[in-house]
């Protein structure tokens, strides 16, 4: 089912948490909903869901082309997923997964055999078809949302909204859950909006990414375009870590950043995309000293200081790169920059 | 849980230090306690029960039953006369324990009912208002109970707010309710006796009980409900249940002990409550409570009646904290329960 919102906007006492914002989300579709804290993602997905009511200047929540603005949370047939799981504590993981069939209409609810059945069903898609006896409180973290995951699609519903589902569990755990969650996805092809504050995440996951600051979305593409080619220099920004220049590319392209004069604008590089030599290139590259080493696994964090004008600049290579070089802290080395991203205005988060 | 954090107290050997141990501090310090209680609580409960049973097992069996007249005993007039006084003595301990646990099982399903609905309403929304709010249902624990008997005298009684309404209002007393059979009408109950007013009347020691008592319930959910947030509530609505299903079969399992602590607390006031009772009961004997009782009864200077009285107050204390006891041992397997598998990966 598709999603559409139309100029949606929310205020919290004077703060505008969405300021019209229009998304929409095509059938069968994953899209993440990216941003900093407070940038009011997780706000659009409960207006989405019917938990919160938009402001009265909003435009219509459109599903399937079918305005819900007005319907309550119950009636919008929506599966939601919660940060802290929300699972019913009291209830075994087989209860969890049958309140929502157990809780229909009676002329609708299914029989004690049929809820049998299906709950199975889901389990076994979540993998936990052996702890449906167990209560929360026994399972770990990963296991919870999965319930969670459970328990929301047995109703079967329009659209999956999952709100930072892997927020609260360890980096090897997400990891896997990401992975799982893809492959769910599409296997069984329900919209899905994810919110999520994890760039990596939003990017593997996701058919779309809608990168959103302060209540507004600033970008929505594919994650290669997001990353390739970002709007404007927040979505750079918070994709990554990177370098700023405060110079606007020139037509010499690696030239530019040696002549920092012409500074209406800025310049962004990523670390990895950084190359160091011992030798220069051609004239091309830039004089610099290595200042520090840090050794961060499968990549080496070299911060650098130019030799012109002092300024610091963070490199990332691949370990093995580094050991080809083998670069010490002091050393003079030359520095190309690939991939610029120049901005017209200077810009700041 | 492993036993892993007790041991390092003990111990000392796993990364958190021991907390210093200062034998001194510690004794002074449970000392005190202990002396404090005994001084101020152990010694007046145990005093209260010495008194009761102080002129003998008989004595304070005949303050709640008076002996039965022998029937071949030849009686003089005085005799004759003890026992009569003593009889009626007996009959109104008895009225004012039947009027106690009357009041309180009117007071406190009304307070399960208000407590839950403000409870609800300050936690599960946000609005104008509700840190007012808040304080407004801690209010009565800052006003004196005797104000609070006098803001319903001056509210209701002859020359108050809603005086000419409350002085002329007629209610049934719901404990003459009785059975007619089908005879005279299709339905088959009807109340025998009724009461015209509403201060110096049940109804009003009601009013009084429910000021005083309403806090109780209503505290000791807010509290928990607060911790708790409302997304198990937001969960079970988006999964299609509706509003009541979602109250009996998600809110109330979550806060049960708390709302059976908070029960149990306004449940001991409600029998306790002497101050604002004693001014909305206008000293009249039929209108006594346990406490009010136990006063007139030690005005009287009959003592070990007074303290027999007391005493079956100080033994629904003891049950209290019975009860008290078991229902914070329960939540606290609940809690464990709620944490235990947070440690798995």
């Amino acid at each position: 089912m598709s999603i559409e919102v139309r100029s949606v906007s929310k205020t919290f006492n004077q703060f505008k948490a969405l300021d019209h914002v229009s998304l929409k989300v095509e059938t069968g579709e994953l899209v993440s909903l990216l941003g900093p804290s407070g940038c009011g993602k997780t706000t659009l997905l409960r207006v989405i869901a019917g938990m919160e009511a938009a402001d009265d200047i909003s435009g219509p929540i459109l599903f399937d082309g079918r305005d819900v603005s007005t319907e309550g949370v119950g009636k919008r047939r929506i599966g939601f997923v919660f940060q802290h799981y929300a699972l019913f504590k009291h209830m075994s993981v087989f209860e969890n997964v049958a309140f929502g069939l157990r809780a229909k209409p009676w002329r609708q609810r299914p029989g004690e055999a049929e809820i049998r059945a299906k709950v199975g069903e889901l389990l076994q898609l979540v993998q936990l078809q052996n702890m449906a006896q167990r209560y929360p409180s026994q399972l770990s973290g990963g296991q919870r949302q999965r319930v969670a995951l459970a328990r929301a699609l047995a109703v079967e519903p329009r659209v999956l909204l999952l709100d930072e589902p892997f927020g609260a569990l360890d980096a090897t755990v997400r990891r896997e859950l990401r992975r799982w969650l893809r492959k769910l996805h599409s296997k069984i092809h329900v919209t899905t909006i994810l919110v999520t504050h994890d760039q990596e995440e939003a990017l593997e996951v996701s058919d779309r990414v809608a990168v959103m600051n302060e209540g507004r979305i600033e970008q929505f593409a594919s994650p290669e375009t997001i990353y390739e080619n970002p709007a404007n220099p927040f979505v750079f920004k918070f994709l990554g870590s990177y370098n700023l220049f405060h110079a606007r590319k020139t037509n010499g392209g690696d030239a530019m950043a040696a002549s920092p004069s012409d500074s209406n604008g800025v310049t962004f590089v990523r670390p990895h995309d950084i190359e160091i030599r011992r030798e220069n290139f051609d004239g091309y590259g830039i004089a610099a000293k290595i200042s520090h080493i840090a050794f961060a696994g499968s990549l080496v964090n070299v911060e650098l200081a130019r030799i012109d004008n002092e300024a610091v600049v963070d490199a990332a290579l691949p370990a093995h790169a580094y050991k080809d070089l083998g670069l010490k802290p002091e050393d003079k080395v030359f520095i190309r920059l690939h991939n610029t991203r120049s901005f017209d205005d200077d810009y700041s988060i | 849980m492993s036993g892993a954090p007790a041991k390092s107290l003990v111990s000392g050997a796993s990364g958190k230090p021991a907390p210093p141990n200062r034998p001194l501090v510690r004794r002074v310090l449970i000392a005190t306690t202990v002396a404090f209680l005994t001084l101020f609580i152990v010694i007046p409960v145990v005093n209260v029960f010495a008194q009761a049973f102080s002129k003998g097992i008989d004595a304070y069996v005949s303050v709640f039953q008076a002996p039965s007249q022998p029937k071949d005993a030849q009686l003089s007039l005085v005799e004759r006369r003890k026992l009569t006084a003593a009889r009626g003595q007996a009959e109104k301990t008895w009225s004012s324990i039947r009027l106690t646990i009357g009041i309180a099982a009117v007071v406190v399903p009304l307070n399960i009912v208000f407590g839950l609905a403000a409870a609800w309403s300050v936690t599960k929304f946000r609005f104008g208002g509700r840190s007012l709010l808040i304080a407004l249902i801690d209010l009565p624990f800052s006003v004196s109970p005797v104000i609070a008997g006098l803001i319903f005298v001056l509210l209701l009684g002859r020359n108050g707010v809603f005086g000419d309404w409350a002085t002329h209002v007629t209610w049934p007393d719901p404990f003459s309710l009785h059975w007619r059979g089908f005879a005279e009408d299709w339905w088959p109950l009807e109340f025998t006796q009724s009461y015209t007013g509403i201060i110096f009347t049940p109804f009003a020691i009601v009013l009084a009980s429910i000021f005083v008592t309403f806090p109780f319930v209503a505290r000791s959910l807010i509290s928990l409900m607060e911790t708790q947030g409302s997304d198990e509530e937001v969960a079970a609505l988006s999964l299609g249940a509706s509003g009541w299903r979602t109250f009996w079969k998600i809110t109330l399992p979550n806060v049960k002990w708390a709302l059976l602590y908070g029960v149990i607390l306004s449940t001991a006031r409600a029998f306790g409550e002497f101050g604002a009772v004693s001014v909305v009961s206008g000293h009249i004997d039929s209108n006594d409570t346990m406490p009010l009782r136990i006063e007139k009864l030690w005005n009287e200077y009959n003592n070990q009646a007074a303290f027999s009285v007391a005493s079956l107050l100080a033994l629904l204390a003891v049950v209290t904290l019975i009860v008290q006891l078991i229902v914070e041992r329960q939540t606290g397997k609940d809690e464990m329960r709620h944490t235990e598998g947070e440690g798995i990966p």
